[in-house]
């Protein structure tokens, strides 16, 4: 009776596991799948192909990167045909991770010890990896001098470069010129012009603005302008200066001139609605240029910076090259050094819509009625998120903040004094 | 020689059957759990991931845990979630079960139909039900609106209590297939003449569910709402893809939780002690599974 027992209980720790793992492992196939769809080009690549025609046959280096975008994966690769084209010591390969995962991926690899030798990571991230230990120190390798402050920073932790930036991106004011032009409004330029430009703009098809706030650290990204314009800082909400982003934000949702739906809006969203002519003006970023082009060249929009409360202020986004330390450093480091050469920056940046975090390359990357140029200007006012190893942690407590005033689920009051409380458990 | 032949003796040569499996089990089963288990007595983060100073902190992640109101919020969430999800799975699915065991044509194949929604993978599912509640697109408001019911547009998937409703809509159209067509076979093993004899001593339809059908349903009844209860506990995808836990953490559930603590906030320790405690009431409930299938094979 008693083995009987003991042989039961093994038998439902098996078959809860069972179904516990059986989750897991329909979520694997789904990762597995996700890069034959949106990646496969990437996955078979020409470099790979091109460099076993040619017997490269150097050492391996890998890259990991998360690029869903095909125009992105596509110069990526052709950058690295060209690289494994130009020497035989070394034969580079990239992986395409899907963002949702990467930092699971990196976060698993480093435990078990299998890790690419390059991660092309998302900027605000780097600082915690750095905390973890696995990214290699650049000091000296590189010069970064003209590149934009706020970039170098978001790879450099105690005075230490960890990283090189790849691009840089920041967040501006699209909008829609033909609806602004038949509202007679002007391009707005403060928080109260864009209340009432936005409260013009909005009919019962058309909501004025729309920017992406769902809770994650996308969200985050389209919160934090609104933040720091007033003054506020990252660590710093429960004032006077918080309260008042999070009630701007708040009125926007009452006066129903931004729509709830935003916090379930991807910055993908955000832009189909606004080339659907469903919002009149939204907060994105520049790589979203391309896409618009090709799928509404008719549209007729502009792009400003994000009005202020008392200044401009706007995120930095982008992504930063690192080197995996205990990889093939030697080889990620010849890679690098070839790939943020000015011509292939310049090739990069043209093809991913990015613009290049070195400013003098920046500052003559585009025509003077380029849609880009605005978010070239932007970029003076745009600050990185962190750089701080717990930034996950102040950033769940920002996009938490903003949703609570978006939901009604607080007051703009209480929901700065419940993020300042998470804040300062975390940056003591 | 004497021993020898004891070691093959009937029983044991059974246990060298079972050993290949149970050697697999610890390997693949047994040592993630233990595994997870001491990473949930431990302080991992982001920092000492990699490196080896990881320090033994025991039930403080725990007691962290229960004093967190999100974590509070899941785990009641998940328990609500599972037991609305069953009650209106089961009723349903066992009406409709009824309803299909009844001879007329086209039972058999519109049975058949009613399986999609189980064969459709969740995420799709998710995607389709994020739309249908959309508010300004989603065709449940243009209906509603329609018929005059409401009148200005229902904000389902951005208000915290209809958001989880949503999800339970969701996930009660998945459901209601797998607990029709288990009922089901369970109704084609009751014999006839049971009914027949029932009919001639004149005893009524209500009467007959009540004292033939219900108790002797009662095996497949058990297996059905604990394995629903097991399957709809540790949901994941629904929830990721239809609120990804929002509006302002009222979805989280135990394994939404879980992950964002552990991937996307770097505590793999805190995200670890809440898989456990997903696990622990699983564990539970599997036991309750074993003894009521082993008890049905007993009394055989």
């Amino acid at each position: 009776m008693k083995k009987k027992r003991v042989i039961s209980l093994l038998a439902v720790l098996a078959m809860t596991i069972g179904m516990l793992t059986g989750c897991g492992s329909s979520a694997q196939t789904q990762d597995g799948a996700k890069p034959e769809e949106s990646g496969g080009e990437a996955q078979d690549s020409p470099a790979d192909a091109s460099a076993e025609a040619e017997g490269n046959g150097g050492e391996a280096v890998t890259i990991w990167y998360y690029w869903e975008t095909e125009g992105h994966q596509v110069a990526l690769d052709q950058v690295i045909q060209e690289y494994n084209a130009s020497q035989d010591t070394y034969e580079v390969t990239a992986k395409y991770v899907p963002f949702a995962d990467f930092k699971k991926q990196l976060s698993i690899g480093a435990s078990a010890d299998e890790l690419p030798d390059i991660a092309i990571l998302d900027s605000p991230d780097h600082a915690s990896y750095v905390e973890m230990g696995i990214f290699e120190d650049l000091t000296g390798k590189f010069d970064v001098s003209s590149y934009y402050e706020g970039t170098v920073n978001s790879c450099t932790v105690d005075g230490k470069l960890y990283g090189i930036p790849f691009g840089a991106n920041c967040l501006a004011l699209y909008y829609n010129e033909d609806l602004l032009t038949a509202a007679g409004c002007k391009v707005p330029e403060t928080w109260d012009e864009l209340m009432d430009a936005a409260k013009a703009l909005t009919t019962d098809s058309v909501t004025g603005l729309a920017l992406c706030s769902v809770q994650n650290e996308e969200g985050t990204f389209n919160f934090v302008p609104w933040l720091w314009s007033t003054g506020a800082t990252s660590y710093d909400i429960n004032n006077e200066n918080g309260i008042r982003a999070l009630t701007f934000i708040q009125n926007l949702i009452n006066e129903g001139v931004m729509s709830k739906e935003c916090i379930n809006w991807t910055q993908g969203d955000v832009m189909n609605q606004f080339i659907s002519g469903n919002v009149a003006m939204m907060e994105n970023g520049p790589w979203q240029i391309p896409t618009m082009q090709a799928e509404a060249p008719d549209l007729n929009w502009k792009v400003t910076l994000i009005p202020k409360d008392s200044q401009y202020a706007s995120v930095l986004g982008g992504e930063n090259y690192a080197v995996i330390n205990g990889g093939n450093v030697d080889g990620a480091l010849d890679f690098l050094t070839y790939a943020t050469s000015e011509e292939k920056v310049k090739f990069l940046m043209d093809k991913f819509g990015y613009i290049s975090a070195d400013k003098m390359i920046a500052e003559n990357q585009f025509e003077a009625d380029s849609p880009y140029t605005p978010f070239v200007e932007e970029l003076n006012y745009a600050m990185p998120r962190g750089p701080l190893a717990e930034w996950p942690g102040v950033s769940d407590a920002i996009s938490l903040a903003f949703n609570q005033v978006i939901t009604g689920t607080a007051t703009p009051e209480d929901a700065a004094a419940g993020a300042q409380a998470t804040i300062d458990g975390i940056v003591k | 020689m004497g021993k020898i032949k004891k070691i093959f003796r009937y029983d044991n040569v059974g246990i060298l059957f079972v050993l290949p499996a149970f050697v697999y089990m610890l390997i693949f089963v047994g040592y993630p759990i233990i595994r997870n288990v001491i990473l949930s007595f431990q302080d991992v983060t982001a920092a000492n991931l990699v490196r080896g100073d990881k320090t033994f902190i025991l039930f403080d992640n725990y007691r962290e845990l229960f004093a967190d109101s999100v974590f509070v919020t899941s785990l009641f969430n998940t328990l609500r979630y599972t037991v609305l999800c069953l009650v209106f799975q089961f009723v349903i699915g066992f009406l409709l079960a009824l309803f299909f065991n009844q001879r007329f044509s086209f039972a058999r194949p519109v049975r058949g139909i009613l399986l999609v929604p189980w064969m459709i993978p969740v995420t799709v599912t998710a995607l389709m039900f994020r739309l249908l509640f959309a508010t300004d697109i989603g065709v449940i408001n243009y209906i509603l609106r329609s018929l005059h019911l409401i009148g200005e547009n229902i904000e389902w998937l951005t208000t915290p209590g209809t958001a989880m409703f949503a999800l339970i809509c969701a996930n009660v159209w998945i459901g209601i297939p797998f607990n029709m067509i288990l009922i089901s076979t369970g109704l084609t093993t009751i014999p006839k003449e049971l009914y027949e004899s029932a009919s001639i001593d004149g005893a009524n339809k209500i009467e007959t569910f009540f004292h033939i059908t219900l108790p002797l349903l009662k095996p497949t009844i058990e297996s059905v709402l604990i394995l629903g209860f097991i399957y709809t506990f540790k949901v994941y995808d629904l929830v990721y893809v239809m609120t990804s836990g929002g509006p302002v953490n009222s979805t989280h559930m135990l394994s939404t939780y879980s992950y964002k603590l552990s991937f996307e906030m770097f505590k793999y320790s805190k995200g670890s002690a809440v898989a456990n405690v997903l696990l622990v009431i699983l564990l539970i409930v599997g036991v309750f599974y074993i003894k009521a299938t082993t008890k049905g094979e007993e009394e055989e």
